[in-house]
């Protein structure tokens, strides 16, 4: 019997994959699937055209009558509705879209972890809700003369990356429950409306039953919200961007568990290269 | 007669195949019966929070606007069909048989649009209570056709222009923007630019949307034989409009050589 | 480094359940690899040949831990396939043919700082390491283009570059030529031959028999899930009989005739390839001695064209252990 060597050529040299190594997997990996995303016709549509609409939307409706919330709220909360249009239209289908490519396979052999590989996908295409932030605002206070005036910039500097996180992590436990069904994208896509609901993106929650208090609590994106429109319009903004945080790293434990399952269920019945 | 029978039932068949390619049964629950009641809510619950108009006001107009997502797709996808179906070119060489294979297209894609629809009506009663006096359900009924009719005519010129364009979802996502914003859906047609207003009197579903609200309201549907009216005529119009863009393009396409394009 | 081989299956099975019918669905199960053992020494080029559906990619995707065998035992330089996958994956690479596998719209450069990245091989190492595969293939000076204008041989050197990124010990290519132009794939055939000669231990499947026989230092013939034949292409050319082949063009032979060809003394076997309007007879034969004159005799009064006596070449002793079930 060979004795098997420690490392295998270059790769992995030292003392192996740490921390940093992590990083840079997760760093190059949301580069990489960023930069296709944003020649991508179709993403640049969703992520441009959409969030404009429910932001017009929204404006107008607000502006009809003198009892609505501020514009800038709207603003706000259509600019983050636009990140999880972006990740609940392409997030739930983003692991069957690499099988597509011929490149699962590879990213499974590949000896870094799979949610090293895979998060960065979702990360990305909520990523790409950037834009959206940018054009929204941007629309709001050309078109409909919404004042931007963010109370704690840099807070709100941490708060967007922070709300693009969880929302991508959301993302990639929807991506990796719905790996084996055809139907995840259209799944996925039809969480549009019930999460920009239950997360009280532009509708507060107060409005809801009670009931569903619970299930926003345990949305990561709430606690994003919250975090982002207290950064710019005034509150207390560390809470809530804890709560992410840790709701991220949750969501973070969670997919792992179903990526290792669904990579041994793929493993058992062959279906890593199929379409 | 049977030619044009025979064509309209094949139209009817390219466009069904098209639609089930695009819309598998595990596809179409989520899309096309699932959203339109999570639209109705959501859009319901934004009033409440602007404190616009009523549940019920949000429950019509939203689920009249759900059949143009149906229409707009579904005919983009069986004009698209155009291109897998050269054979037929050589067949139809009347505009009489041409028609008929486009109308027997349109008539799925009706149909489905007027299913997606009731589901928008269905979500409003399951959730939000809303409970239209039993006279008036026949009305809705039929105006959840006309709306669907007047989609489906819009449907085939935009479905015309991406077939140009080659790009149907980006047509047909434009143009449902354009009706979300414009035609009466959420925000009340008086609380809009005037521009808007305007132009949302040339568009479907905003007639067909006032008329089933009041008829919601209780008025009889003879009270809003105007807007049906025009909700017709325009879905004509359209439907005329988009079929010439058709011809004309094809007929472009036999003088430049592209007819058979890819 | 320890002797002992550097890739062994034993025994390997693979069974798929399936299901057939479309109203009433009936479970199936297709033995797909049905106990497959071979040893592979370190720097040898080790063929898996055979024809489609044979077996080939279902094991070579066991031996890199893409698929969990239903029964049997793989270890890649010691390490078990299925417990240690992550440290097998380390140490392998794994290329196959075909378009897909590559980010099409990004760059060669791109994907392969992606995949080197993935297999941690970064910093300054990186570099290097990428402009020297992109060297060893020939992509040099073509990296920064769009993937999606590659053609099928150029997508194949990428896919060797990104295979072999992290320098593993051993390789695995699956129909690495498939779809390539001849020149394209003579080129990758040096590429490969290179690899084995700078240390690398490689398992290579193809169904191209003219490949395997220039390429591999040990082949071992696959059909059905089984291994029919092992050894050097010498060994396996020994195997139809280390006797002749008679190829003799005739115009309008009867099966009489073929039969009787048949029962000559020394012929194992006769074949008839139809050619348009003339067939062609190839008749395997045991011993060095030439039997033309013989076969001959046996066709008088039938015109006979071209008369061709040869060595049997890896294709005949590939057929014969192919067809053999």
């Amino acid at each position: 019997m060979t004795e098997a060597p420690k490392s295998g050529g270059i790769g992995f040299a030292g003392a192996g994959a740490g921390i940093r190594s992590a990083a840079r997997v997760f760093w190059t990996g949301f580069v990489l699937n960023f930069k296709i995303l944003s020649v991508s016709p179709f993403m640049v549509m969703t992520a441009a055209l959409w969030p404009l609409v429910y932001a017009t939307l929204a404006f107008l409706m607000f502006r009809a009558t003198h009892h609505a919330p501020s514009l800038l709220y709207a603003a706000l909360g259509a600019a983050v509705m636009g990140i999880w249009s972006t990740t609940a239209t392409s997030a739930g289908g983003a692991i069957q879209q690499q099988r597509w490519w011929g490149v699962l396979e590879l990213l499974v052999a590949a000896p870094s972890r799979l949610i090293l590989v895979l998060a960065p996908v979702t990360v990305a295409i909520a990523g790409i809700g950037v834009y959206s932030i940018a054009s929204t605002l941007l629309w709001g206070r050309l078109l409909f003369g919404v004042p931007i005036h963010i109370s704690h910039p840099a807070l709100f500097a941490i708060a967007i990356p922070a709300a693009v996180l969880a929302i991508g992590m959301l993302g990639l436990v929807l991506a990796s429950s719905l790996v084996l069904y055809r139907s995840a994208s259209a799944f996925s896509q039809a969480l549009e409306y019930p999460i920009w609901l239950i997360t009280g993106m532009l509708i507060p929650l107060s409005l809801l039953p009670r009931w569903i208090d619970p299930v926003a609590w345990a949305l990561a994106p709430t606690w994003g919200m919250r975090a982002v429109r207290r950064a710019a319009i005034g509150g207390d903004v560390g809470t809530p961007l804890l709560v992410c945080a840790a709701l991220t790293v949750a969501y973070a434990g969670l997919s792992m568990l179903l990526l290792h399952h669904f990579e041994r269920l793929a493993r058992e019945r062959a279906t890593l290269s199929l379409t | 007669m049977r030619t044009w029978l025979r064509i309209f039932v094949v139209g009817g068949a390219i466009s069904f195949r098209a639609l089930f390619s695009w819309i598998r049964p595990s596809v179409y629950v989520p899309t096309l019966l699932l959203g339109p009641t999570t639209q109705v809510l959501f859009f319901a619950y934004l009033g409440r929070t602007a404190h616009l108009e009523s549940d019920d006001w949000f429950v019509v107009g939203n689920a009249v606007q759900s059949a143009s997502l149906a229409a707009l797709f579904g005919m983009g996808f069986a004009i698209d069909g155009e291109r897998w179906s050269h054979t037929l070119s050589a067949v139809l060489a009347t505009p009489a048989n041409r028609a008929a294979l486009f109308l027997g297209r349109a008539v799925p894609v009706l149909l489905n649009a007027a299913v997606t629809s009731a589901t928008g009506f269905l979500g409003g009663v399951l959730l939000l209570g809303f409970r239209p006096p039993w006279s008036a359900v026949p009305a809705l009924a039929l105006l959840v056709l006309i709306a669907s009719f007047a989609c489906t005519g819009l449907g085939m010129l935009t479905g015309a222009v991406g077939l140009r364009t080659r790009d149907v979802p980006i047509i047909a996502n434009l143009t449902m923007a354009v009706l979300l914003i414009f035609c009466g859906v959420n925000v009340p047609l008086d609380k809009l630019p005037g521009w808007m207003h305007s132009t949302a009197e040339a568009l479907p579903l905003t007639h067909a949307i006032d008329a089933a609200r009041r008829v919601a309201d209780g008025a009889s549907l003879g009270s809003v034989g105007t807007q049906v009216g025009v909700e017709i005529a325009l879905g004509t119009a359209y439907l005329v409009a988009g079929f010439a863009l058709l011809r004309w393009f094809e007929l472009e396409g036999r003088r430049h050589g592209t007819l058979d394009r890819a | 480094m320890a002797g002992g081989p550097v890739i062994e299956a034993r025994d390997l099975k693979r069974v798929y359940k399936t299901t057939t019918g479309v109203i009433r669905r009936k479970p199936l199960e297709v033995e797909a690899v049905r106990g497959v053992s071979f040893a592979i020494e370190r720097g040898e080029l080790f063929g898996l040949l055979g024809p489609n559906g044979a077996g080939k990619t279902t094991t070579i995707k066991m031996l890199i831990t893409l698929l969990l065998p239903t029964s049997g035992e793989a270890r890649v330089l010691g390490l078990d396939v299925v417990s240690d996958a992550r440290e097998v994956r380390k140490r392998i690479g794994y290329v196959f043919g075909g378009d897909r596998g590559l980010y099409e719209r990004l760059s060669a450069y791109d994907n392969l700082r992606y995949f080197a990245e993935l297999y941690g091989v970064s910093g300054k190492a990186q570099r290097l390491r990428i402009d020297e595969v992109l060297e060893l293939v020939g992509l040099k000076g073509r990296e920064q283009e769009r993937v999606e204008g590659y053609s099928r041989g150029m997508r194949q050197r990428l896919h060797i570059a990104r295979g072999i990124l992290h320098d593993p010990e051993v390789v695995f290519l699956d129909e690495p030529t498939i779809g390539v132009d001849p020149v394209g794939a003579r080129d990758l055939r040096q590429t490969i031959s290179d690899l084995v000669s700078g240390g690398k231990t490689v398992l290579l499947t193809t169904h191209y028999m003219f490949e395997a026989d220039a390429l591999c230092d040990r082949i071992a013939v696959i059909a059905k899930g089984r291994i029919v034949g092992e050894g050097t292409p010498a060994e396996l050319k020994e195997r139809v009989g280390g006797g002749r082949v008679t190829e003799i063009e005739v115009f309008g032979v009867d099966a009489p005739t073929v039969g009787r060809l048949r029962g000559l003394e020394g012929v194992t076997a006769v074949t008839v390839e139809e050619q348009e309007q003339r067939q062609l007879l190839i008749v395997q034969s045991t011993g060095e001695r030439e039997l033309t004159a013989p076969l001959l005799a046996q066709l008088d009064g039938i015109e006979v064209g071209r008369v061709a006596s040869r060595e049997p070449t890896l294709e005949d002793a590939y057929i014969s252990l192919v067809t053999a079930e």
